[in-house]
C-alpha cells in the first residue's frame, strides 16, 4: 500500500504543479452535503435506513469517548514511559514476559481500537513482539472498565466476570507463546517496528499530544467503519436468529463467535449486547465476549493497517480459533457448563 | 490526508459530540449517565485537534522545516481518516431520530430479562398512577400479588401496529441504542387509537386486563383505555 501522504509530496516539490489537496476535497464534500441536506434527510427517512443511522450514531457516540481515553493512555506511554523502564520491567525470558504482559493488561484501561497503537508503540520501545501482542489481546478484554461493565450487565452472575477474565487472559497468553514458537519478525511491517526518538522535558508534552492525535485519527476511522458495519448488520440480521439458536449449543457458539467478529462492538459495550440476548444460554454469550475484544472486523482492518497484511492474515484467524477454544474452556470451568 | 484536514475533522467530530451532549440530543443515542463521557470525549478531541493546529501555525511562522517532534503521521496511509466525515455529516445534517416503530418490529425476539419470582411493592396511592411501560409489562407478567388489578395507570409511549391491533411501545436501552429492545402494551376499548399514525407519541390512562400467556417473551399485556391524548415526544425517549 502506498504510504506517501500528500503533505510529504507538497513539501518535497514546492514548485510542482498544484494538486488538489485533501482540504479542498473536504470543503467540497461539506458544501455539497450542506446544499443537499434536504435531499439527504429525505433519503434517510426510509424506516430501515433511519433505524440503521440511529444505531450508527449511537455506537459512535458511545464508543468515541472510550477511544479518546485509550489514545490518551497510549500517548502517555509514548511520552512518559522510557524504553529502558519497560525493558527493566519485563523479564528477559520471552515466555515469562508474555505472562507479565498479559497480566499488565489488567492495569491499563483501553478499548481494543486503541490497544493496537499501544502494542505497536510497545514494540517500538523495544518490547519483545510476543509480549506486545499478548498485551494487544489482553488489554481490551481484561481491564477494570470492561470487567465492571460485564458485572453491571450480568447482575447475579459473578461467574461471568471471572470466566471472561480467564478466557481472555488465556487467549492472549496462548497467542504470545504461539508467537514465540512459530512467529516470524519479518511478517510485521518494518514501519511498525521503528523506534521512536527518545524525548525529554517540554518535548514530552508535544510527543504526548501528537501521538494521541495521530492515534485518534487512525483508530477513529476504523471505529467508524466498525460502527457502519454493525449498524448495517443490525438491520440485515433478522432478530429471529437469536431465538432459534438457543437449542443448538455448538451452532450457537459458532454463530456468536462470527457475530462478535462482524458486529465489532467496543469491548466496553459488548457485555450489554450479550446481556440483552437473553434467549441464549450463557456459554455462547461468553464466547461472544472473549472473541470480540481479541479479533473483530475493525480490529483486523486496524492490524492490517498498522502491522501489515502479511501479519494480519496469519494472526487474525489463529486468534479467532484460540479465542473460541479458551472461551469454551473458561465457560466450562467457571460457569459449570452451558447454562 | 493532510495534517490540516485531519485536525479539522477532529475538531468537527469533537464539536458534533459536544453539540449533541449539550443540547440534549444525545438522549436519542445513549443513556443519560453517559453525558459527562460524551462531553469529556468531545472536548478532548477538539483540544487535540486545536493544539495541533496552533502548533503547526506557530511552527510555520517560525519557518521551521516541516515535521514537529514526534510527528510520525507520515508512516500511515491515513485514508481511513476520511471515515471520520461520516458521523460528522450524520450528526450535523441527518440528525437521526430516536428508535421507533421500525425498531420495535426488528427486535421483538430480544425479550427483556426478567427476574423470576421477584416481589413487587404495591403501586403508590392515587387515582391515576404514572407508570413506565417496562414496569407495567414486568408486573403484568411476573407479579403474583396482582398489584396492577383494579388500578388506573397512565403511560407514555409511541403507537405501533400489529395487524389490526394498536400497541403502545417504548424502547428500553441498557447502554446505547444499539442494544435496544421494545416493550409493548396492547390498547383496547378506544376506537380513536386505530386512526393514529405509527410513531405518534401518546399518553394513555386505563386499567390492566388480566389474560393468559403474559409471560411469553415479547407478549404485550392488555390495557383497557379510558383516556388517550397525543403528546409531544419526551426529551428522553427511552426507558432504562
Amino acid at each position: 500500500m502506498a504510504t506517501v501522504s500528500d503533505s510529504e509530496l507538497g513539501s518535497a516539490q514546492p514548485r510542482a504543479r498544484r494538486r488538489i489537496t485533501s482540504i479542498e476535497v473536504l470543503c467540497a464534500i461539506l458544501v455539497v452535503a450542506l446544499l443537499g441536506q434536504s435531499w439527504l434527510r429525505s433519503v434517510f427517512d426510509v424506516p430501515a435506513l433511519s433505524t440503521a443511522s440511529t444505531v450508527f450514531v449511537a455506537v459512535c457516540v458511545q464508543a468515541l469517548p472510550f477511544l479518546v481515553l485509550g489514545v490518551l493512555v497510549s500517548g502517555a506511554i509514548a511520552a512518559f514511559v522510557p524504553a529502558r523502564a519497560l525493558e527493566r520491567l519485563l523479564p528477559r525470558r520471552q515466555a515469562a514476559a508474555v505472562g507479565v504482559a498479559g497480566l499488565s493488561g489488567v492495569a491499563l484501561p483501553g478499548c481494543e481500537c486503541a490497544s493496537v497503537p499501544v502494542a505497536r508503540r510497545l514494540m517500538g520501545q523495544g518490547v519483545a513482539p510476543a509480549a506486545a501482542l499478548t498485551f494487544l489481546l489482553a488489554a481490551p478484554a481484561v481491564n477494570p472498565v470492561v470487567l465492571v461493565a460485564t458485572a453491571v450487565a450480568f447482575p447475579g452472575e459473578p461467574g461471568m466476570v471471572l470466566a471472561r477474565l480467564a478466557g481472555s487472559l488465556a487467549t492472549s497468553m496462548v497467542m504470545g507463546w504461539l508467537w514465540i514458537r512459530w512467529g516470524k519478525l519479518e511478517w510485521i511491517a518494518e514501519r511498525a517496528r521503528r523506534r521512536l526518538p527518545e524525548t525529554s522535558g517540554r518535548d514530552r508534552w508535544s510527543t504526548f499530544a501528537e501521538t494521541a492525535r495521530a492515534d485518534l485519527v487512525d483508530a477513529g476511522g476504523f471505529l467508524v467503519l466498525g460502527a457502519l458495519v454493525s449498524a448495517a448488520l443490525g438491520v440485515l440480521v433478522p432478530g429471529e436468529w437469536f431465538g432459534v439458536l438457543s437449542d443448538q449449543i455448538v451452532l450457537g457458539i459458532l454463530v456468536m463467535a462470527v457475530l462478535a467478529v462482524v458486529l465489532s462492538l467496543c469491548s466496553e459495550a459488548d457485555a450489554f449486547v450479550a446481556a440483552s440476548l437473553s434467549a441464549l444460554p450463557l456459554l455462547p454469550r461468553l464466547v461472544f465476549l472473549v472473541v470480540g475484544p481479541a479479533i473483530d472486523a475493525k480490529l483486523f482492518a486496524l492490524q492490517a493497517g498498522t502491522f501489515g497484511r502479511a501479519f494480519a492474515f496469519r494472526f487474525a484467524p489463529v486468534t479467532f480459533v484460540v479465542a473460541i477454544g479458551c472461551g469454551v474452556l473458561a465457560g466450562l470451568v467457571f460457569l459449570g457448563g452451558v447454562r | 490526508m493532510r495534517r490540516e484536514t485531519q485536525n479539522i475533522l477532529l475538531i468537527l467530530l469533537g464539536g458534533a459530540l459536544l453539540k449533541i451532549a449539550l443540547n440534549g440530543d444525545y438522549l436519542r443515542y445513549v443513556k443519560p449517565s453517559q453525558q459527562p463521557w460524551v462531553i469529556a470525549g468531545g472536548a478532548a478531541m477538539v483540544l487535540l485537534g486545536g493544539i495541533a493546529v496552533v502548533r503547526d501555525v506557530l511552527a510555520a511562522r517560525r519557518a521551521e522545516p516541516a515535521g514537529v517532534p514526534g510527528d510520525d503521521c507520515h508512516d500511515h496511509p491515513a485514508r481511513s481518516a476520511w471515515l471520520l466525515m461520516v458521523p460528522v455529516l450524520a450528526v450535523f445534517l441527518v440528525a437521526p431520530p430516536a428508535l421507533g416503530a421500525d425498531s420495535v418490529a426488528r427486535n421483538e425476539a430480544r425479550a427483556p430479562e426478567v427476574t423470576r419470582g421477584a416481589s413487587f411493592p404495591p403501586l403508590p396511592p392515587g387515582e391515576v398512577v404514572p407508570l413506565a411501560v417496562s414496569q407495567f409489562v414486568t408486573r403484568a407478567g411476573w407479579d403474583a400479588a396482582g398489584t396492577l388489578n383494579g388500578r388506573t395507570v397512565s403511560m407514555t409511549g409511541f403507537v405501533v401496529r400489529d395487524g389490526r391491533d394498536v400497541l403502545l411501545a417504548r424502547m428500553v436501552i441498557s447502554c446505547c441504542a444499539a442494544d435496544a429492545f421494545p416493550v409493548t402494551v396492547r390498547l383496547t376499548g378506544e376506537p380513536r387509537a386505530a386512526e393514529l399514525p405509527v410513531d405518534t407519541w401518546i399518553e394513555v390512562t386505563g386499567q390492566y386486563v388480566p389474560g393468559p400467556q403474559q409471560r411469553r417473551p415479547g407478549h404485550a399485556p392488555e390495557l383497557a383505555v379510558t383516556t388517550l391524548r397525543e403528546t409531544p415526544a419526551p426529551p428522553d425517549p427511552y426507558e432504562y
